[in-house]
């Protein structure tokens, strides 16, 4: 019997099964090396040669360093960068505390509400604020400044849409709690101040420090609200826009987009090596807390949660109501009007079925490419320099700013001696973009739910002679099922809602939704913008809604080992 | 069995990773039917050496050979073995019959045949009504008991064994230890099994192979390894043992402590070394009357402390200040015999055959290592007494 296995097995081949797996590991380094180190390389090349596309050195970093209209945008997204990473990470922090620590009521609530702004483009907040406190905004009298174009609209536009970001870091770090350092604190006599100065605080140092630099790096490097309300406030990411669009000078776009890229770069290297901390930080044997209650402490965190959450609602609730309204202000009648988007700029609703389309694409390409990457990097064993490459590749698109992203392709795949340059213009380069922008939190998700799949599958089916293609289906892959349903709905959320990357990248035939809001925005019609970003609100709840919907149906119905 | 050509050859094999040598020129030959257990510390290289028989980490030099057959390059998929891992790696999302098929089901074996494999397969295992369920509503040792049957499903050649019982507690561990000696005498099937547990070891194995630092320190039967332990290290790892630190001072006659003792074998020419006895060996005397020091070690020492072990006593006594402490092991009934009070001196024997001595390692950095030697003294009687208890 065991003759005739081993035969067997030899006339298959171990050699075919190796093969795929370095096919694909090399598939997965060919892709990243294209679409993200190739571009933004060449990008690097373009800040160093003149618009003839002569090597000209630095000469082109001295012009920008001496052109102090161009350096005050460095101060500008350091200033806003500051402010609204303070704001947010202090609201966020207090938020998460009593979500995860308090004895509160309407915990559920209060975490659904707090997670709207993940859905909404990064322009509805800033277009919104134009309706709250603009010229003709309603709240326009409590503004304590003159013009909400400018510092204040960008810090308030963006610490609305940065809050659930820094809050779903922090609640994490606020649930890796040890109840028995408390008891041990409380049987000690140790007042309240101290046991959280002492053993709440060193345990979520961690997040919290990684917190700052994530709100950090994406208020600096974030370009849509900046665009609809900055004013006459420039920061460096309206800067590669308008000397690209604006300008056409693509040389000293290439220079601001080095220059966005190095805080990015620095907070990212930092916030691994945090990251890294923080991972060795519990231990399994740690007891989780059981939160108790305290009247007067739950009542006050929850009216602040409540003030925090009507701030959110406030945002988005304006957003909706004006985008019903005939014509701001001399019209308030209700009226469907501003969704005729056919009658504005911006491509219309054409743009609006493309963007489902991108998004479509990218979530089924993107997730199975993915999936794919994570798998051979966690899982198998051959060409391990490959795979470590591919995971450091995996990393990098965290770094890179989407607009920073979007003008290193128009380099790279518009160049006329780029073979690939037939996908410029189309589809396929915008669902590559975005995926690529996208790419290392849904890798991220994808490695740490491979994670928790025990390592010895793999030998295990090697020993009983299975492919690993067969595990990869048969276990692997239904194991690691509601991940892959996250990172789906996660690259189709941000697909449909993305500006920065894709501004640079679609044609006539390929608008977007997104691109559609701020092309309104800039011709006047803020009411249609609103509308648009309304939509592409509404459609990715609808999404998030139906990946619950069908997850739980999944589960339900394929995971019933999962019940105990 | 063909005693001239083993069923498993392992010939030089050397594996490191990075500055850490796993396995330093380890060669083994194993028969086939045998039950080999590997023994040893973690870190000792056992893992490796199970892991590189079965193709799942590639050795740097060496090669093993199966069967008459050379696998030292070939990928896992084209060995013949079957696998149980302490985790058990039971696939969660398919049901216990769909476990122990997984492998079956690449043989092209008509689906009758695979259904009737399966419930043989359970029946052994004696779990025959659990087909339908999932992993996860098993108990440990049932769960660790699906594993083998998955591993034997194929029927390889080889079983390997990856401490597969630690995970459990201790009761199911025993009676599984039973169920699996009993299932490879049936099968005869040639069986690896690395465990760090000298328990196991004893009990299961044909043979051990007790592993240090990449190397194999001693391979022999559980009666071997026990009552002739080749080095301090295996002394030290197998059971409890007193291990004396001495200066050699003659043929016959050793240092311990302040005390010049004549010992009943003939000393190998050396500085200093280690001499050892396991507790059950020594005979308690009243006095040193008609003791023949010829064929026996004779010492007077004091009785510091009595430990109640349950089926025997421990005694904890002291021969001299400088040396650790020696344990003797009694029968409850000869303590009640012998009633020795606390600070009271005893007179011990121990009969020359139970007496080892392991000389020091190297003559030059004979200080050094003695120091280590004594650091390394106190760990192992903490390690003995925890093993003891």
């Amino acid at each position: 019997m065991s003759a005739t296995l081993t035969l067997a097995a030899n006339k298959r081949g171990f050699d075919s099964e190796t093969w795929l797996q370095r096919l694909i590991v090399a598939a997965g380094v060919l892709f990243l090396l294209v679409a993200l180190l190739a571009p933004l390389l060449t990008m690097l090349v373009k800040s160093l040669q003149n618009g003839a596309g002569e090597f000209i050195g630095i000469s082109n970093f001295v012009d920008y360093f001496g052109n102090p209209a161009l350096t005050r945008s460095i101060l500008n997204s350091l200033n806003i960068a500051f402010w609204t990473t303070l704001i947010v990470v202090s609201t966020a922090f207090v938020f998460a505390y009593a979500l995860t620590r308090s004895g509160m009521v309407a915990k559920k609530g209060f975490r659904l509400l707090s997670m709207l702004p993940l859905f909404a483009p990064s322009l509805l907040p800033a277009l919104s604020m134009i309706y709250l406190f603009g010229n003709q905004g309603i709240l326009k009298d409590w503004l304590p400044v003159d013009s909400i174009y400018g510092p204040v609209g960008i810090v308030m536009g963006l610490s609305f849409w940065a809050f659930p970001h820094a809050l779903m870091i922090l609640i994490t770090a606020f649930s890796n709690s040890d109840a028995r350092l408390y008891e041990a604190a409380k049987s000690m006599k140790t007042p309240p101040w101290r046991v959280f100065l002492t053993v709440t605080l060193p345990s979520v140092r961690y997040g919290l420090i990684n917190t700052i630099f994530v709100i950090f790096t994406l208020t600096i490097t974030d370009f849509g609200v900046a665009k609809v309300i900055g004013g006459q406030y420039n920061v460096l990411a309206t800067d590669i826009y308008k000397q690209v669009v604006g300008q056409q000078n693509f040389q000293m776009g290439a220079v601001v987009s080095v220059i966005l890229l190095l805080p990015a770069l620095i907070s990212f290297v930092v916030e691994r090596r945090v990251q890294r901390h923080q991972s060795a930080q519990l231990s399994s044997r740690a007891v989780p807390m059981q939160p108790q209650k305290s009247p007067l402490r739950d009542g006050l965190l929850a009216l602040f949660c409540t003030l925090t959450c009507g701030f959110l609602l406030l945002v988005i609730g304006m957003a909706v109501y004006a985008s019903f309204i005939t014509f701001w202000p001399y019209n308030m009648d209700l009226s469907l009007n501003n969704y005729r988007f056919d009658m504005m700029d911006g491509g219309g609703w054409a743009s609006y079925f493309n963007s489902l389309q991108m998004s479509a694409w990218t979530a089924v390409i993107g997730t199975t490419v993915v999936f794919l990457v994570a798998y051979m990097s966690e899982k198998i064993k051959p060409m391990p320099t490959a795979r470590k490459l591919l995971q450091l590749l995996a990393m990098l698109p965290m770094a890179v700013p989407g607009i920073v992203l979007g003008l290193a392709y128009i380099f790279f795949f518009n160049h006329p001696q780029n073979p690939l340059n037939g996908i410029y213009g189309t589809m396929t380069i915008l669902v590559l973009n975005t995926l690529v922008h996208f790419y290392t939190v849904c890798h991220l998700t994808a490695v740490t739910s491979l994670k928790q799949i025990d390592g010895e599958f793999e030998a295990v089916s090697a020993s009983l002679k299975v492919p690993f293609y067969t595990t990869l289906r048969r276990v692997t892959l239904p194991l690691a099922l509601p991940s892959v349903l996250d990172i789906s709905v996660y690259l189709f959320v941000n697909a449909m809602t993305t500006v920065s990357a894709v501004v640079f990248l679609y044609s006539a035939e390929t608008t977007l939704a997104s691109v559609a809001v701020l092309h309104m925005d800039e011709a006047g019609d803020i009411a249609p913008a609103a509308a648009m970003a309304v939509l592409l609100m509404l459609t990715s709840l609808v999404a998030k809604g139906l990946h619950w919907l069908i997850s739980h149906q999944i589960l339900q119905r394929t995971q019933r080992w999962r019940q105990r | 069995m063909n005693t001239s050509t083993p069923y498993l050859q392992i010939q030089h094999l050397r594996k490191s990773f990075g500055s850490f040598t796993a396995l330093d020129d380890i060669s083994l030959e194993i028969q086939e039917g045998e039950f080999i257990c590997f023994l040893g510390p973690s870190g000792c290289g056992k893992t490796t050496l199970l892991r590189a028989i079965a193709g799942l980490e590639q050795q740097e030099e060496g090669g093993i050979m199966q069967a008459g057959r050379d696998i030292s390059t070939l990928p896992p998929q084209q060995r013949d073995f079957g696998i149980v891992f302490q985790s058990y790696a039971l696939f969660p999302n398919l049901t216990v019959s769909e476990n122990i098929a997984y492998g079956l089901a690449n043989m092209k074996m008509p689906r009758r045949e695979r259904q009737q494999r399966v419930e043989a397969l359970l029946e052994q295992i004696h779990l025959p009504e659990i087909g339908d369920k999932f992993p996860g509503q098993l108990s440990g040792g049932q769960q660790q008991r699906v594993a083998l049957a998955r591993a034997l499903a194929t029927e390889p050649g080889l079983l390997l064994l990856d401490e597969p019982l630690s995970a459990l507690d201790a009761r199911v561990r025993l009676h599984l230890r039973n169920e699996i000696c009993a299932l490879q005498r049936k099968l005869g099937i040639t069986t690896i099994m690395v465990t760090h547990d000298q328990d196991e070891a004893l009990t299961m194995a044909d043979r051990i192979v007790v592993m240090d630092h990449g190397r194999i320190a001693q391979v022999g039967t559980p009666e071997e390894i026990y009552q002739q332990p080749a080095t301090e290290f295996v002394a030290r790892f197998v059971g409890s043992m007193n291990l004396l630190p001495a200066e050699v001072l003659g043929h016959r006659s050793l240092m311990l402590g302040r005390k010049e003792v004549q010992v009943p074998m003939i000393l190998p020419v050396c500085d200093r070394g280690t001499l050892g006895f396991r507790p059950e060996s020594v005979q308690l005397h009243n006095g040193p009357f008609g003791l023949n020091r010829d064929d026996s070690l004779v010492l007077q020492a004091r009785l510091d402390q009595v430990h109640f072990m349950g089926a025997f006593v421990r005694l904890e006594m002291t021969l001299d200040e400088e040396l650790p402490s020696i344990h003797v092991d009694l029968p409850v009934e000869q303590l009640h015999s012998q009633k020795p009070a606390v600070g009271e001196n005893l007179w011990l024997s121990i009969a020359a055959d139970a007496l080892k001595f392991y000389p020091a390692e190297q003559q030059g950095r004979g200080q050094v290592q003695a120091r280590s030697a004594d650091s390394g003294m106190q760990m192992g009687v903490a390690a003995m007494q925890v093993a003891g208890a």
